[in-house]
């Protein structure tokens, strides 16, 4: 039954581009288009609740990731003629390098000053990007990024991006549900939930942090690496600070340290300017005041409440039967 | 050598801002602990608060000052009790983000409010240069100066003979046993938010003639702010001092001999270079104000 609701979903994710195109012909490509930034920022979204959600490290350096991977990513296709299937990857991996040596010395602060120091990096990230105009072009931004081509399949049309962006996530997902279950999972909770206690069981804290934030760092570049090849243009002003403040609406939105929280956050925040449709600094005040509001009041977000409406529905039919 | 010695003076004048706004900070810290990610906004409201008193409605320089720390000392007792109060008993990261939210909320507000445009207030004192033997500055810049000498010499005798002074000091250092001992501890952390954010709004009222006011210059702010703190030793307000002057100078010399573009830059990586070498922070020592 579980299967084949599975089975039934991802078919219905698949085949959408032919149900939007047969049931709303003349929306078709702002719904794909809104569609696969939802995919895309989910996936952004799921590398960031690896950090935040579960070793419990408040990092503000996501954009800074997010952006290496995208300028490394659409530099190399851009100036050096880079094919996507190798520009990808190195996005990947500069994300990942510079995570590794920026966690090393952050990881030395704790609490507030880890998150103060990552958002530090970010902002100083955001400072070069816009002033090291010979090699990112600064405000100017680099532009004709050319659109992914793997093997003979040259993705440009907007049903391929979304099954790209659709695959991004569900590959995210599952490196995502290997990570936080099993083992791993269960020393990243450790860590999270009593680091001293985690460190008297032999589980060294720093070491997942790292790992943790390592993986977030390069799935963040990685994405970025994707975006930037969808927009074809890259600025400065996408790796702003703000760009923490979506995602933690997100993984608040949703619930924090669950996949189905955090991709049910991304995708009521994507859909919500859509609905809204105002200007962007009332969009910034009501996402500012709304994850004001679930912090203090509602902190498991959208999983709780779902959680709490299946218990509900679990209790009713068997107190009946009893 | 007057060249340097120019540099020299912008960098105490930035001191100046970055050592008011630290003080708030580390006020809050050692009385509440916790980090107000909004302090810089409280810094860009006050520069409104000043901007609108002097400048739309014409009321004299030392009186507008004023009525912006007012303003914002009231701002901040009512950010007390609808904010803080409500996340205190809480883990940091409900308070990091509650903060972080307040402090994203503002600054596009004031965009929504105020515009996008620096708002310049000139004052008699920003357009008028002293000279001290070839060295050229503003006399805003000497009353930055004084003022700022004078507020913290206040805020040291404050904290160390006034009875709320001595009770912020008590309540950094135990908590608990001040409220056993019959210190209303609510009153005490609601006095600490309203003096930091009134800080804030001081120095907002002393340096916007120099720097003009716009909406985003919070999030940089708070950042310089906190590096201070952390380089000074967490919650100490004397080492967040010293360390929001050392942070002010190296980055003035930094955009002098260096480069402009990236001065921004620097109290970061000051901060990193001394918490690499001094995890504690330059004066770090048990907490307490």
């Amino acid at each position: 039954m579980r299967a084949a609701r599975w089975v039934l979903g991802s078919a219905l994710l698949v085949a959408f581009p032919w149900i939007v195109a047969a049931g709303l012909p003349g929306q078709q490509r702002y719904i794909l288009h809104v569609l696969i930034f939802t995919a895309l920022y989910g996936a952004l979204a799921l590398s960031y609740d690896l950090v935040v959600g579960h070793v419990g490290s408040l990092s503000l350096a996501h954009p800074a990731f997010f952006g290496l991977g995208a300028y490394a990513a659409a530099l190399l296709a851009t100036e050096a003629g880079w094919p996507f299937v190798a520009a990808l990857p190195a996005g990947v991996a500069a994300a990942a390098v510079v995570a590794l040596a920026v966690g090393v010395p952050m990881f030395r602060l704790t609490e507030h000053s880890f998150a103060m120091g990552t958002l530090g990096f970010a902002i100083v990230t955001q400072i070069v990007a816009t002033n090291w105009v010979d090699f990112t072009h600064g405000p100017l931004c680099v532009t004709g990024i050319p659109k992914p081509q793997v093997g003979g399949l040259r993705i440009a049309t907007l049903p391929a991006f979304y099954w790209l962006g659709l695959a991004t996530l569900a590959l995210v997902a599952l490196l995502y549900r290997g990570l936080t279950t099993f083992r791993l999972g269960r020393a990243f909770h450790a860590v999270r939930d009593n680091e001293t206690l985690a460190a008297a069981a032999s589980i060294d804290p720093l070491k997942y942090r790292m790992l943790a934030f390592v993986i977030g760092g390069a799935v963040a570049g990685g994405v970025g690496a994707l975006y930037a090849s969808y927009v074809g243009v890259l600025c400065p002003g996408e790796l702003t600070v703000s760009l923490s403040v979506n995602l933690l609406v997100m993984i608040f939105l949703g619930g924090v340290g669950s996949l189905r929280g955090v991709v049910v956050g991304a995708a009521a925040f994507t859909a919500l300017p859509e609905v809204l449709r105002m200007a962007p600094t009332w969009r910034m005040v009501i996402y500012g005041l709304l994850l004001l509001i679930i912090v203090i009041r509602a902190p498991d977000g959208l999983e709780g409440l779902l959680r709490r409406g299946a218990a509900l529905g679990r209790r009713r039919p068997s107190s009946s039967g009893a | 050598m007057s060249d340097l010695l120019e540099q020299l003076v912008h960098g105490l004048t930035l001191g100046s801002l970055y050592a008011m706004v630290a003080t708030g900070l580390a006020l809050m810290f050692g009385v509440v602990r916790l980090i107000n990610f909004a302090h810089g906004e409280f810094y860009m409201l006050g520069g409104y608060a000043f901007w609108y008193a002097y400048a739309e409605l014409g009321l004299p320089y030392p009186v507008a000052g004023l009525a912006a720390v007012a303003a914002m000392a009231l701002f901040g007792l009512a950010y007390e009790r609808g904010v803080i109060r409500t996340i205190l008993a809480r883990t940091w990261h409900v308070q990091l983000i509650a903060t972080l939210a307040t402090s994203i909320t503002l600054t596009n507000l004031a965009i929504i409010v105020f515009g996008t445009q620096p708002k310049e207030v000139p004052t008699r004192l920003s357009a008028a240069i002293l000279d001290v033997g070839g060295v050229r500055m503003a006399w805003q810049r000497l009353l930055v100066l004084v003022a700022a000498v004078v507020i913290f010499a206040g805020l040291e005798w404050f904290v160390a003979h006034a009875k709320l002074g001595k009770a912020m000091r008590a309540m950094s250092q135990n908590r608990e046993a001040c409220a056993v001992v019959g210190v209303d501890v609510q009153q005490v952390a609601l006095a600490t938010f309203g003096i930091s954010a009134g800080l804030a709004a001081a120095a907002a009222a002393l340096v916007s003639p120099l720097f003009n006011i716009f909406p985003d210059v919070g999030a940089l702010l708070t950042l310089k702010a906190f590096a201070a703190v952390i380089v000074g030793g967490f919650g100490y307000v004397r080492g967040a001092i010293a360390a929001a002057f050392l942070i002010g100078i190296a980055e003035s010399l930094a955009a002098g001999y260096v480069s402009y573009a990236y001065k921004d830059a620097i109290a970061f990586v000051v901060m990193v270079a001394v918490l690499l070498v001094r995890p504690q922070g330059l004066f770090g020592r048990r907490i307490g104000i």
